[in-house]
């Protein structure tokens, strides 16, 4: 071929960035159109040129296991946030059609995920170089952990978005386009071994909650989204000055940068700087989660956010927390975690579930009540995460995907009556069982799911994460004191939410205004139903799950004890030898030279 | 000969360009010419910028004909890579003058000479290597601002912006001017890499102790650290550091958007690009750049200051264009953070980081002000928070930019501003010691800084006007909006592959 014609078709994402720049926008004249294009083609050539040279890294997945699979489950929304940015704002009903067909395609994709065996080790793995000379990559991989994340968020958005479809008439052009860059945001966070590229899913998380928030939240939006905004910022900035520094230290050991969790991993920093560096991971997730004393944000965000923001924030935004605890707080400072657990786990259990459980047991604010309700749960998850046994573990992934179905499910509910009453203080209802039955019954299962009543998935949850901490070695002697607490939180569980059904639903129905309320129309009900369907499944066949986490479990276990037993006091920062556990270590940066030299010699 | 002249063809096409504007301007009528020669002035500096890529390309080390403009005029990768910063700030000011002067009624030709003079000043600056050549170049830029923000010559705010401008402004040419005499007092030379060596010789000479006659050459070094101290005056003085901060809000304010813009992006990478060579060529030996006896504390406790004084007084401003004045005072401090950083042996890393900063705050603080310029139409400038209310549901099209010009001053990714910050807070932990502290200080800082560029968006997307209050139309330009196009397009690709311009950057020190 000639070449000039060869470099030419090279150049083909040029021409057709000037083509669609020339002919897409009808309505401008022809001059307009022609610099719109030029323009267009000057940038797809910039892109080109800053494009990072070297390409994908080779990386063996099992059969089955298509590299872009991840890209695709992350990429769909992220392109249909930017698809609906063309769309014009006058035809809500394009908008939302587009938004719901594109989160349930995501959805139905992500369940492939469940015909692959979650054996130890890394699934789906793709790598790209982005800035090589930084260390930094694309690196995306899911395991038994993430896989659930992964579905929950794909199964709880297209509910939230949903709910808000039904209720929000506003601007519903922001709206669609809020959703699908949190949904693209969130799945990537849940998804990325590499700190720098976690960061940017992290941050990017924090602008749609605040739109959000700030645009259709109630009397007080603003303030709320500015809380929720500085309290998270608040605590990733430190994150990225502690990822920088022990980024530092690995690149004075190992001769080249890398951000990358699985080298990352190798690094046993000084105590000193372990425990300051563990502190700024720890303070940016718990922030998050949110842990007493950095949980004020929470109920005013709830309370504010409109009902699908809130199932978002309660069902996805908070286990982003817990998550990012588990990968990267203990991944990465395993001895710092470690001491400091059972110091943690104390605040858990007091600051926690029992402070939460007493704080919402006084709140007349319906929405207020399961905000901090959800301090409590969160308290349960955060205690198994520091009680480091397996099953406690495995209880605590466990419970951040029930705590996402059932806190999901009551703000759904309370936005149900929300829309019918314009408030929502417990004081003004009462014997709605009579008028709003099938209402009533759904809000019984859930709350019954909420207490963790056997049957439901809440029990299965909260039982191991009691038995695992009662036996745990870390906690330092409290573990059976912890878990007694913790066992008393279910039963305040089960006074403040039983408080709550007994005076909204039962009594004498005495306020005229509920004469009338309408029962769940369509539209609410096919919302509600699949969580439902997920309390009785996950409660009655709990092994569905735990067998696709407990291999995953086992192996971050087994590596924890391993960097843990090599832990000694007062040593200068040091990268430990390459563990040869090759499914841990799938898709890690290859060794730079120093280090090989380094080997060689021992 | 050719060679000199290819080596500084940057700055000859925008000389020669902003000549021929002048004629252009004297010889056509006095009214309707404004946007002509907006082009004309965008497409001379655009020409700037691609001069320095090819010579950039061609390897400015292999012109042996630019030895002889030294030290006059540098021509290194690190003049080249700033050529390009200025040109792209000045051209993007031009093609926002061409919608900005005809719908405020300033529609007078001589903005653009002034413009371009002022960029070939700037220019000039970024390649000066001898005090000499960077006084000339520092005035010849700053007289050419001094005009342009007292352009609105019937406002009297913009009157008494240009008067304390220049006033102060000369003050610190001054200072400058002193320092610089001193040091040629005190070492017998005027280029900088001259000052640096017999600086550093005299550290040597006293080390090792020799005979009287040698000694008598000795350099003072109390008398360099006097001159350290005015020539570091005058340098801060240009980048608007606390405490010389003082002149930037009302300067930003009282000039004409435009104006306002060139100040905010040529003129402090202008003058970050002298302040590094003046400091490491001239003070870059190890005594004058030690933790101890130079003047690295100096610039961090200046950063400090900077970042900390210009984030909290932006945060109570009540016009946004006052906030974006103060928020580019805290963003010298973060670059000063950077400038501090070089000390260490990771010196390239952190100037690199300077390099790269600066052309990510160039596309986004150009960026912001565009939008603000955008969002006012004739005779109703938007300049308050409560003018922007409730543009996000009207005018989309101009909130969604102004949004994502803010979240990159802010540092959110994926944009441009969060990976220079990140570059520069990396580059300052990677080089250790009470760095890292001065790291956490500026990413605490940007906390603050949050608060006030949301609050924007606070106004445009969750507020709506008052009932009965004046609201503002964003006016309809093509060069308006095909330059915030170009800054929209750079603050996103430098924001997700800055890999390459990150390379560029790190070839190009000021060391040469």
């Amino acid at each position: 071929m000639n070449p000039i014609f060869a470099s030419l078709v090279g150049y083909w994402p040029v021409a057709l960035a000037g083509a669609v720049g020339a002919l897409v926008p009808r309505r401008e004249s022809a001059r307009e159109r022609g610099l719109l294009g030029l323009f267009a083609a000057l940038a797809a050539l910039l892109l080109i040129a800053l494009w990072p040279a070297s390409g994908a890294v080779e990386t063996e997945n099992l059969p089955g296991e298509w590299p872009h699979f991840l890209n695709l489950l992350v990429g769909l929304p992220l392109a249909g946030a930017v698809a609906i940015l063309f769309l014009p704002r006058q035809t809500p009903k394009l908008l939302r059609g587009f938004t719901m067909v594109v989160l349930l395609v995501d959805l139905a994709a992500s369940l492939y995920l469940l015909k692959v065996p979650m054996t130890r080790g890394w699934h789906f793995v793709y790598v790209h170089e982005w800035m090589p000379s930084l260390g930094i990559r694309y690196h995306v991989a899911i395991d038994g952990i993430s896989l659930w994340m992964v579905l929950l968020t794909t199964f709880i958005t297209p509910i939230a978005a949903w709910v808000t479809f039904g209720s929000i008439k506003t601007r519903v052009k922001d709206l669609c386009f809020a959703f699908l860059l949190l949904q693209a945001a969130m799945l990537g966070a849940f998804v990325s071994l590499d700190l720098f590229l976690f960061y940017v899913f992290w941050e990017l998380m924090l602008v749609p909650m605040y739109l959000m928030i700030g645009i259709w939240g109630g009397a007080e939006k603003i303030k709320a989204a500015f809380k929720f905004f500085l309290y998270t910022m608040t605590g990733s900035v430190l994150m990225l000055a502690a990822m920088l520094y022990i980024v530092w230290e690995y690149k004075k050991l190992a001769g080249a940068p890398s951000f990358d969790l699985l080298a990352l991993q190798r690094l046993v920093l000084p105590q000193h700087a372990q425990m300051l560096c563990f502190a700024a991971f720890a303070l940016a997730f718990l922030i998050k989660v949110p842990m007493f004393p950095v949980h004020t944000w929470l109920p005013d965000a709830h309370v504010q956010a409109p009902t699908g923001g809130s199932i978002i924030l309660a069902a996805l935004l908070l286990k982003m927390g817990t998550y990012a605890y588990l990968r990267f707080a203990m991944g990465l400072f395993p001895g710092a975690s470690g001491s400091a657990a059972a110091t943690l786990a104390g605040i858990a259990v007091l600051g926690g579930i029992l402070y939460g459980a007493l704080v919402a047991w006084k709140q007349d604010d319906m929405k207020k009540l399961i905000a901090y309700s959800s301090v409590a749960h969160l308290g349960y998850v955060m205690l198994g995460l520091f009680a480091i046994t397996p099953s406690a573990i495995e209880g605590s992934i466990l419970q951040m995907v029930n705590h996402g179905i059932s806190t999901g499910a009551l703000f759904l509910l309370v936005g149900v009556i929300y829309d019918r009453r314009h408030t929502r203080d417990m004081a003004e209802f009462g014997g709605l069982a009579k008028v709003m039955p099938i209402y009533a019954a759904m809000f019984l299962i859930v709350t019954f799911a909420s207490i963790g009543v056997p049957g439901t998935n809440g029990f299965v949850g909260e039982f191991l994460v009691i038995m695992g901490t009662m036996i745990s070695p870390r906690l330092r002697g409290f573990g059976g004191v912890d878990a007694t607490l913790a066992a008393a939180g279910v039963i305040l569980a089960a006074i403040y939410m039983l408080t709550l059904v007994q005076k909204v639903f039962f009594g004498p129905l005495s306020n005229p205004k509920n004469f009338h309320l309408k029962d769940l129309n369509r539209r609410e009900t096919v919302a509600v139903a699949p969580l439902v369907l997920m309390i009785f499944v996950i409660g009655l066949f709990p092994s569905l799950f735990l067998d696709r986490t407990r291999d995953s479990v086992q192996g971050f276990f087994d590596r924890y004890s391993q960097v843990w037993a090599e832990q000694r006091v007062d040593q200068p920062a040091r990268l430990l030898p390459p563990s040869g556990d090759a499914a841990m270590e799938k898709g890690a940066p290859a060794l730079a030279q120093a280090d090989q030299a380094g080997k060689g010699d021992r | 000969m050719m060679d000199a002249l290819l080596a500084a063809s940057p700055l000859l096409v925008v000389s020669l360009g902003a000549l021929l504007l002048m004629l252009v301007e004297a010889f056509s009528p006095k009214s309707g010419r404004g946007s002509e020669l907006a082009l004309g002035t965008a497409v001379t500096l655009a020409a700037g910028a691609m001069m320095s890529i090819a010579v950039w390309a061609y390897g400015p080390e292999q012109l042996e004909g630019a030895k002889q403009l030294a030290p006059y005029l540098l021509t290194d990768r690190f003049a080249l890579f700033f050529d390009f910063t200025l040109c792209l700030g000045g051209a993007i000011t031009a093609l926002l003058a061409g919608g900005y002067l005809p719908e405020h009624g300033l529609d007078r030709g001589e903005f653009y000479p002034l413009l371009s003079f002022a960029t070939v000043g700037a220019m000039v600056l970024a390649g000066a290597g001898d005090l000499l050549s960077v006084f000339l170049g520092l005035e010849t830029m700053s007289l050419g601002v001094y005009a342009l923000t007292g352009f609105r010559r019937a406002s009297k705010r913009s009157t008494e912006a240009a008067m304390k401008y220049f006033l102060l402004g000369s003050f610190a040419a001054a200072l400058l001017l002193y320092g610089g005499a001193l040091l040629y007092g005190a070492t017998g030379h005027t280029d900088l890499a001259g000052i640096g060596q017999a600086i550093a010789r005299s550290g040597a000479v006293k080390a090792t102790g020799l005979s009287p006659a040698q000694l008598a050459l000795e350099v003072p070094f109390p008398l360099v650290i006097v001159a350290l101290v005015l020539v570091l005056a005058g340098l801060v003085f240009k980048v608007s550091a606390v405490p010389f901060h003082m002149w930037t809000p009302d300067a930003y304010e009282g000039a004409p958007t435009p104006a306002t813009t060139f100040m905010a992006v040529a003129v402090k990478s202008a003058a970050f690009a002298m302040m590094l060579r003046v400091l490491l060529l001239a003070f870059g030996d190890s005594r004058a750049m030690s933790w101890d006896s130079g003047w690295p504390p100096v610039v961090a406790l200046l950063a400090v200051l900077t970042m900390t004084v210009g984030n909290l007084v932006a945060a109570r401003q009540e016009s946004v264009k006052r906030m974006l004045a103060y928020s580019s005072v805290a963003h010298a401090g973060y670059v000063l953070v950077g400038v501090a950083a070089t000390m260490r042996q990771t010196a390239h890393e952190a100037e690199a980081s300077v390099l790269f900063y600066l052309l990510a705050y160039t596309v986004s603080t150009a960026g912001a002000f565009g939008t603000l310029i955008l969002c006012g139409s004739r005779g109703a400038e938007a300049v308050s928070y409560d003018d922007l209310a409730g543009i996000g549901r009207r005018h989309p099209a101009a909130a969604l930019p102004f949004a994502l010009f803010l979240l990159s001053l802010a540092g959110v990714p994926p944009t441009a501003g969060f990976f220079g910050k990140f570059y520069l807070f990396r580059a300052a932990i990677f080089a250790g010691g009470g760095l890292t502290w001065l790291a956490v200080i500026g990413l605490l800082n940007s906390i603050i800084a949050a608060y006030y560029y949301l609050r924007v968006l606070v106004y445009m997307y969750m507020r709506e006007p008052a009932p009965g209050a004046p609201v503002a139309t964003p006016m309809r330009s093509g060069y308006v909006a095909v330059a915030l196009l170009a800054c929209a397009v750079l603050v996103l690709a430098l924001g997700i592959l800055p890999g390459a311009s990150i390379d560029l950057a790190l070839l190009a020190p000021a060391r040469g």
